[in-house]
């Protein structure tokens, strides 16, 4: 997918103004955001399945390649096939090539956020090929020609009444609109004979055990099972740091990934996936594929101060406790990975100078890092890239301050480097400001902060520091 | 967190660390400050060459120009021994849980900068473990909400007990504000540099400080306050926003008054 | 180099080294123990499941009411097939597919279904592996009303059913029909998650993995329409859960 991440304050703009999309955006927090806090809540050892999700994570990036040669030896034993690819372009190429090759005519996709990287199903399509995706939100949003809004829920921003001009046939403008429930049931019926003809499915994972070769999907509409048992080919696409060690790691990242997307103790179903179908099944695959893709993350996991964004098991947490996500919404983004996280590796994956905006917008407020069910410190990581598009030390070219940010943050620096200049500059800011305050608030401030009283009044410097006061009383004190 | 079996020894001396807004914006909140610890029979000490701990600048991404403002705030600080206790959640966490990472490769600095952090301390963070969440009993009769500021919270931690405390000021009706954790969207410079969405998340805070229906807001952290009272003025509403440490001093002028007038 | 070695000496240099290293034992993961501990780990977990299982069967019971399953507890065989009988009726089924598992011959399933008018496949392995059985199969489960199967185990912790499909067992069965009864024996309910995967690491490590495996709790569902959760997206859109409890 090709990163917009220049749009991001204009898209954000747009959001902000669009009263129906902040009130659909109010269901990740009502919903998502208040279900994983119940959830947490309900288990007794929640923090330390965090902890030991943490400790599962770190251990497997720090040893990534002998646990990526490990998965595909196992894959391979077990009948699967596995190709690296170093970048979106190699992954879709492969899946195209294995598409013609195999003489498929309908691609079902289930949910993968490495899919949409790949930008793949319209890619299919471009090459003549049927690609469907079956997860009800994507469908919806591929009805729309619209990318995911947010990691688990991908038409989240969209009203019934939208769904319902995608999706119901009969709606007219000025219809009742149909409810969730009856839109639902005709997206299953639609869906149904897909299912049924699909030669070749493509699905995420959600983990990749290193020790068996098992792919993970955790899903709740049943299209991943579908998807795993329908076609004549099945093709897993993921991200490299997928992985986990142990078949019994499973419980712990289980547990931790689904209460904190959904707040549910599970999800309806978890299909575990070891290989094509075996001799004695009636149905499922004659072939799996597993498809590694790097594009980028090498770069996250160089990058020392970076590489715990690895850790990320795409849950969405830090989505729904967002405060800047639930105002800007996922296109704001600009790419495939919305909210904190997209904040933090699209800037590696994409391009620092071009997303700059994106760690520049938070407030810091750690909720990401509060929510976040393998504690990545996400507020650590944006401040580094601010870093780095401020100064460019690392890299010149990711510097993006302007002059005049510098000049201000310089005479800053001048200003705080000795007490008798922080006082003047202080009485004198005062000095000039105070013709234009009323009750000692400004209605209107001056660059560099009349950003400020676009939509708030600013308070007026003190007419003396407080350690002239308290030198003050202390006189008094005395006498 | 401490509960109410306070640390002791009890300290009898502390350093003041004002934090820049404070002592050239906020004053009252610092001379608050000084009332609530003296009240609590504190000796305050103030380092008169104090300006910042260089926050704004670490958080904007130019830590070169925060570095020598750092280095000059550990300086300062390092030549006193006690407690240092700063009005400010944000203030705090900058010296502890991110000079390390704006010192990085100097050790000698990070270990310096340690050995002040470990013995720097938010206002209530302070009351409630050296003196406990019921050290101060003051009165003061209005109807008010608390906004937990996100530094205090999350980066040090503190989270019921400015509540507690507050509990005990008597005539302080006390009701919880929807979505009291939820950021008020100030962030430092965040507010000045995307103001379109800190005033997105801001009207979201200051819808429930509204529909909550209290006189007052309490919040720790100076920022935040003028974030909401800044916001809250330009709806034309006439709710107040406080510093805790204010809240606290009046409650003990109060109690004061009433009783040298008995 | 092939793609894989190139890939993974790029993953070796990220990480700073000039090549792939074991890693050391690390205690978070169970990746480091051995054939005999995950053969240990799982024989205990099925020595608690024996000692407990009537509490295991209340919390089992529990859990799946709350996700969603139809609950039916029955302490004889013909209670059970009597609830078929009466799902059957109640869905107007004319076409139900079973798996092969032996809680449903104790049951009787095949009378309860065929009672009530309905007619009955059972998913078996033909034998062949050609095109045209395997499209008969789909076929039959696509326009099947009712999919019943037994469980191989059950967790309490979540109110799942555990299936690994095989020959007998289809993966479409407890997936296309609209609606999914599985019949449950107390003895295969288990604890948790824990012991769940350490009974498939155990059968892992003696060469003996399934194929695939689905863990089932509850109807399908989605709340993707304006956050509003709806059953029976793409899989059953009702699921009964028979606890057969007549030791």
């Amino acid at each position: 997918m090709k990163p917009l991440t220049t749009s991001f304050r204009t898209k954000a703009a747009e959001t902000m103004v669009d009263e129906q999309v902040l009130q659909s955006l109010e269901h990740v927090y009502t919903g998502f955001f208040k279900g994983r806090l119940e959830a947490a809540g309900n288990t007794d050892n929640w923090e330390e399945l965090r902890d030991k999700g943490k400790a599962i994570k770190d251990h497997t990036i720090a040893h990534l390649d002998y646990y990526l040669g490990q998965l595909a030896d196992n894959v391979e034993k077990n009948g699967g096939s596995v190709f690296f690819a170093a970048d979106a372009a190699e992954a879709r190429k492969y899946v195209l090539d294995l598409a013609h090759a195999r003489n498929i005519k309908t691609v079902i996709k289930s949910k993968s956020m490495v899919s949409e990287e790949m930008a793949l199903a319209q890619a299919l399509i471009d090459d003549g090929i049927e690609a469907v995706e079956t997860d009800l939100g994507e469908y919806i949003i591929q009805l729309s020609d619209e990318t995911p809004y947010h990691l688990i829920a991908p038409a989240v921003h969209k009203s019934r009444k939208e769904v319902a001009e995608l999706l119901d046939d009969n709606y007219v403008e000025g219809d009742p609109v149909p409810d969730a429930t009856e839109l639902t049931m005709m997206a299953r019926e639609k869906l149904r004979g897909v299912f049924e003809r699909a030669d070749m499915s493509v699905t995420g994972v959600n983990f990749a055990v290193a020790e068996s070769g098992s792919i993970t999907l955790v899903t709740n509409e049943g299209n991943g099972r579908m998807s795993t048992t329908v076609p004549r080919v099945h093709v897993a696409v993921m991200g490299m740091e997928k992985i986990i060690p142990s078949i019994q790691d499973l419980s712990t990242m289980l547990r931790i990934l689904i209460r904190s997307a959904t707040g549910q103790r599970i999800s309806s179903y978890v299909t575990m996936v070891n290989g094509p179908r075996k001799s004695d099944e009636e149905e499922g695959p004659e072939e799996f594929h597993l498809v590694i893709m790097d594009n980028g993350r090498q770069k996250l996991l160089a990058d020392d101060q970076m590489r715990e964004s690895l850790n990320c098991i795409r849950c969405g947490a830090c989505l729904n406790a967002c405060p800047v996500y639930r105002k800007v919404g996922g296109h704001a983004y600009g790419w495939v990975y919305p909210g904190p996280i997209g904040a933090i590796v699209t800037p590696v994956l994409t391009g620092l100078k071009d997303a700059a905006n994106l760690p520049a917008a938070s407030s810091l407020c750690g909720a990401c890092h509060d929510a976040c069910p393998v504690k990545i410190n996400m507020p650590r990581m944006l401040l580094e890239l601010r870093y780095r598009t401020a100064e460019g030390k690392t890299d010149k070219d990711e510097r993006t301050s302007t002059t005049r940010e510098r000049t201000v943050w310089k005479a800053w620096r001048i200003g705080m480097m000795g007490r008798k200049r922080f006082d003047i500059g202080a009485r004198l800011s005062r000095l000039f400001l105070r013709p234009m305050a009323r009750n000692g608030w400004l209605k209107k401030a001056p660059p560099p902060i009349s950003g400020w009283t676009s939509t708030r009044d600013f308070p007026l410097v003190s007419s003396s520091s407080l350690k002239a006061r308290l030198n003050k009383r202390s006189k008094k004190a005395k006498s | 967190m401490p509960e109410n079996t306070p640390d002791s020894p009890r300290p009898e001396r502390v350093t003041l660390f004002a934090s820049c807004m404070v002592d050239q914006l906020a004053t009252a909140v610092g001379e608050s400050t000084v009332d609530v610890l003296e009240h609590l029979g504190i000796e305050v000490k103030f380092l008169d060459d104090q300006t910042c701990c260089g926050q704004p600048a670490f958080n904007s991404g130019f830590r070169s120009e925060a570095l020598p403002v750092a280095k000059r705030f550990i300086e300062l600080f390092e030549q006193v021994s006690g407690p240092i206790v700063v009005p400010s959640g944000s203030c705090a966490a900058m010296v502890r849980n991110y000079y390390a990472d704006l010192f990085r490769v100097d050790e000698q600095m990070v270990m310096r900068a340690n050995r002040v952090g470990e013995r720097l301390y938010e206002l209530s963070e302070f009351i409630s473990r050296f003196f406990g969440t019921d050290a101060i009993t003051g009165k003061l009769t209005d109807t008010a909400t608390y906004h937990k500021c996100c530094h205090l919270l999350r980066e040090i931690g503190v989270d019921e007990e400015p509540l507690e405390i507050l509990s005990n000021v008597e005539g302080l009706q006390m009701t919880p504000l929807e979505r009291a954790d939820v950021c008020c969207g100030f962030g430092g410079a965040f507010s000045v540099k995307m103001p379109d969405i800190s005033s997105a998340i801001l009207n979201e805070k200051l819808d429930n400080i509204e529909a909550n229906g209290s006189n007052i807001v309490i919040a720790a952290d100076t920022g935040c306050v003028y974030q909401m009272q800044g916001g809250l003025r330009r709806r034309g509403s006439s709710v107040q926003v406080v510093h805790i440490a204010e809240v606290l001093a009046e409650s003990i002028r109060n109690s004061n008054r009433a009783v040298n007038s008995e | 180099m092939t793609d894989r070695a190139k890939f993974i000496a790029n993953v070796t240099s990220a990480l700073g080294r000039t090549e792939v290293i074991a890693p050391p034992r690390d205690e978070s993961t169970a990746a480091f123990d051995d054939v005999e501990t995950a053969r240990a780990v799982a024989d205990r977990a099925l020595a608690d499941a024996a000692s407990n299982a009537v509490e295991l069967t209340d919390r089992m019971a529990e859990a799946a009411s709350t996700i969603g399953w139809k609950v039916h507890r029955v302490s004889n065989p013909e209670d059970a097939a009597d609830i078929v009988s009466n799902i059957c009726d109640q869905k107007g089924a004319t076409s139900v597919l079973r798996s092969t598992h032996d809680v449903l011959d104790e049951i009787n399933v095949d009378a309860a279904v065929t009672s009530s008018g309905a007619t009955l496949g059972v998913t078996e392995h033909s034998g062949d592996n050609n095109e045209t059985k395997i499209t008969e199969s789909k076929s039959a489960a696509f326009s099947a009303d009712i999919g019943i199967t037994g469980a191989d185990y059950a967790i309490a912790e979540t109110g799942t059913i555990v299936l690994h499909p095989r020959s007998g067992l289809s993966r479409l069965v407890s997936l296309a029909p609209p609606t999914h009864i599985a019949v449950l024996r107390p003895t295969e309910i288990i604890d948790s998650l824990d012991e769940l995967f350490a009974h498939e690491r155990n059968d892992h490590m003696s060469g003996n993995l399934a194929g695939s495996m689905n863990l089932i709790s509850g109807p399908s569902k989605t709340a993707d329409i304006e956050g509003t959760t709806v059953t029976g997206i793409h899989g059953p859109l009702e699921v009964h859960l028979i606890i057969l409890e007549n030791d």
